[in-house]
């Protein structure tokens, strides 16, 4: 059994964590993504590199509708303008891939204020609705601009490099990913622990309070919108990034209800459940393709089938965490923790 | 001495119902000043006015010769004037510790950029905020419950943190609607000590709703009643006690 350890600074009490084992995990789990891509190559550094880029879409995501509680159904419509803003940036104006894709980002953000101005009398149902009616908006403006983002031929972006690294190099792809998943997380973990985070999540629990605490609901909803939305922004320009050609299709609906799986899988408002979320979504076509060697289904029936079979293991696996852990994949292993943590005295 | 608060003929219409009509009466720094009434009298209205929820209908509230009743409701913190609510407004699933620096918003400045990187100057404030924090957890109690999550407290308990927000605010008025409704014998008299406390130790003027008469007479430097939206009685808390129109209100007059 693990018991307290002393805080002895008010420095040390606002840490992310106090706790050294934790740091020591931390430590681990970086170490072993920057190695990963010894390890695996081919198509399973693509899906690890997805899982990173998702990682980022889902901590954005989780800021506006985990942490400030406005449902958002439009995420499809903000990682399209990320990524055309980012493949444009490049492509036509020839911007470094350092300066454009936090420029796709900001861009990203600051369009979304349009549509967060109109959501600011809107709630729960409404705003999602109104969200979503956005982002198809987005979608067929890309389709119709056709100058510009080349409508329904799609975008082409050059093989760049970001630090150094070849976005059409896997290994590089991966590690330009892994950057950014990086700095998002600590970036929102430190929103989180600060005053705007707290002022979100006042005026998700109580509005009215929130106001009368000194909190500017409009302001802090705005400023939820731009920061979730430059984060969304940045994860569509690493997809731009990682596929090279992109297509209004890329951005379809079944995308905003894919993060939105993500997030309640996870673990609404949590990051490390937003984390768990995106790496289990993504990796479910894997996992049952593992199950489905296991029993023994293998070879053309089995991976031809496995969109449809994701697409169904996803629906049932919402289904089943909605049912049994509204807290999601953070929840099981909070549960998990404080059980060996206080073992053998826990029930 | 002058009020610190004055409110003003404050009257406020919900299309042909006058939930409060001509209300006025003053509050002096550092005291205790009920408000009471039988239900529906209008006094959580004229409290949402004083708060600027509630735009009110005609009439003023001066606070620090400002008036209050027209601000933005968001201003109301940094003017001055703390507030708790007569049903839980606690922000459930945050911390005591985060639920009271929420109160301290106004106080720590900064943006969402400084905030995102942490380190340097978001960092510092946010120790200074803590001490402060720790401060009134102190000054309440509630040191054992400090990273509990407020929604899993007991009802009590989460009055206290709700009283604990207003106080961070920094406030020069607190206005508590309800603090005792649904307590125990106990709870409430802590509440009851915790409220001569702010008056005595923190200078803090308090104006309260409150339907617990035992409370209102023993603690209250005077006290307002209202009856149907209007002012019935004003005065000390024997005075008040006395009045045959306050008597009437309470049970029903011939």
């Amino acid at each position: 059994m693990r018991t307290g350890h002393a805080v002895e600074t008010y420095g040390r009490l606002l840490a992310l964590t106090t706790n050294p084992i934790t740091w020591a995990w931390a430590g681990a789990l970086v170490a072993a993504l920057v190695a990963l891509p010894w390890a695996v190559s081919g198509h399973l550094l693509v899906v690890s590199t997805t899982v990173l880029i998702a990682t980022v879409g889902v901590v954005g995501l989780n800021v506006l509708t985990g942490t400030t509680g406005l449902i958002s159904l439009g995420q499809s419509g903000f990682l399209a303008i990320g990524g055309y803003a980012c493949g444009l940036l490049i492509r036509d104006l020839s911007l470094p891939t350092e300066l454009a894709v936090p420029l796709a980002g900001l861009i990203t953000g600051t369009l979304s204020l349009l549509i967060g101005v109109p959501s600011l009398r809107l709630k729960g149902l409404y705003l999602a609705i109104t969200t979503l009616a956005a982002s198809l908006i987005v979608i067929h403006i890309i389709l119709y601009a056709e100058p510009l983002t080349g409508g329904p031929f799609g975008l082409r972006i050059p093989d760049v490099s970001f630090l150094g690294l070849r976005i059409a190099d896997g290994r590089g792809m991966y590690y330009i990913a892994l950057i950014v998943a990086v700095l998002t997380v600590v970036f929102v973990n430190n929103l989180m622990r600060s005053r705007s985070g707290r002022a979100w999540i006042a005026l998700r629990d109580h509005d009215i309070a929130a106001k009368s605490m000194g909190i500017d609901l409009v302001r802090y909803k705005l400023l939820s919108f731009f920061v979730s939305s430059s984060i969304v922004g940045v994860a569509g320009a690493l997809m731009a990034l990682q596929l090279r050609f992109i297509t209004a299709d890329v951005f379809g609906l079944f995308l905003s209800i894919e993060a939105l799986a993500m997030l309640l899988v996870g673990g609404v408002g949590s990051v490390a459940g937003a984390i768990l979320g995106a790496a289990f979504i993504v990796l479910l076509p894997e996992i049952a393709r593992g199950l489905l060697a296991l029993v023994g289904w293998t070879g053309e029936t089995g991976s031809a089938h496995v969109f449809e079979i994701r697409a169904v293991v996803t629906g049932v696996l919402i289904i089943v965490m909605l049912r049994i852990e509204p807290d999601g994949l953070i929840g099981i292993w909070r549960r998990t923790k404080r059980y060996w943590l206080q073992w053998p005295l826990s029930v | 001495m002058s009020a610190l608060l004055s409110v003003e003929g404050l009257s406020k219409s919900f299309g042909g119902v006058h939930a409060v009509r001509g209300v006025s009466f003053d509050v002096a720094p550092a005291s205790i000043h009920s408000v009471i009434g039988p239900n529906g009298a209008g006094k959580t209205t004229l409290f949402n006015m004083i708060s600027a929820l509630v735009k009110p209908s005609s009439g003023r509230a001066v606070f620090d010769g400002r008036d209050v009743s027209r601000a933005r409701p968001h201003h109301l913190a940094r003017l001055g004037i703390g507030r708790t609510f007569q049903n839980l407004a606690v922000f459930s699933h945050a911390t005591v510790v985060e639920n009271l620096l929420v109160g301290m918003h106004h106080r720590i400045g900064g943006n969402v950029l400084s905030d995102g990187v942490f380190f340097g100057s978001t960092r510092a404030r946010e120790i200074r905020a803590r001490e402060e924090v720790e401060r009134i957890i102190e000054f309440l109690e509630i040191e054992h419950l400090r990273n509990e999550v407020v929604g899993m407290l007991s009802y009590g308990l989460q009055k206290r943190v709700e009283l604990g927000r207003a106080l961070a605010t920094g406030p020069k008025l607190l206005l508590l609607d309800e603090m005792v409704s649904g307590m125990n014998t106990e709870e409430t008299e802590d509440i009851a000590r915790f409220i001569l406390d702010i008056k005595q130790e923190l200078s803090i003027a308090v104006l309260m709703i409150e339907h617990d008469m035992s409370i209102v007479m023993d603690i209250s430097d005077r006290v307002t009643v209202l009856s149907f939206g209007e002012r019935i009685a004003d005065g000390t808390p024997g005075e008040v006690a006395a009045d045959p129109r306050v008597i009437d209100a309470y049970l029903g007059g011939a």
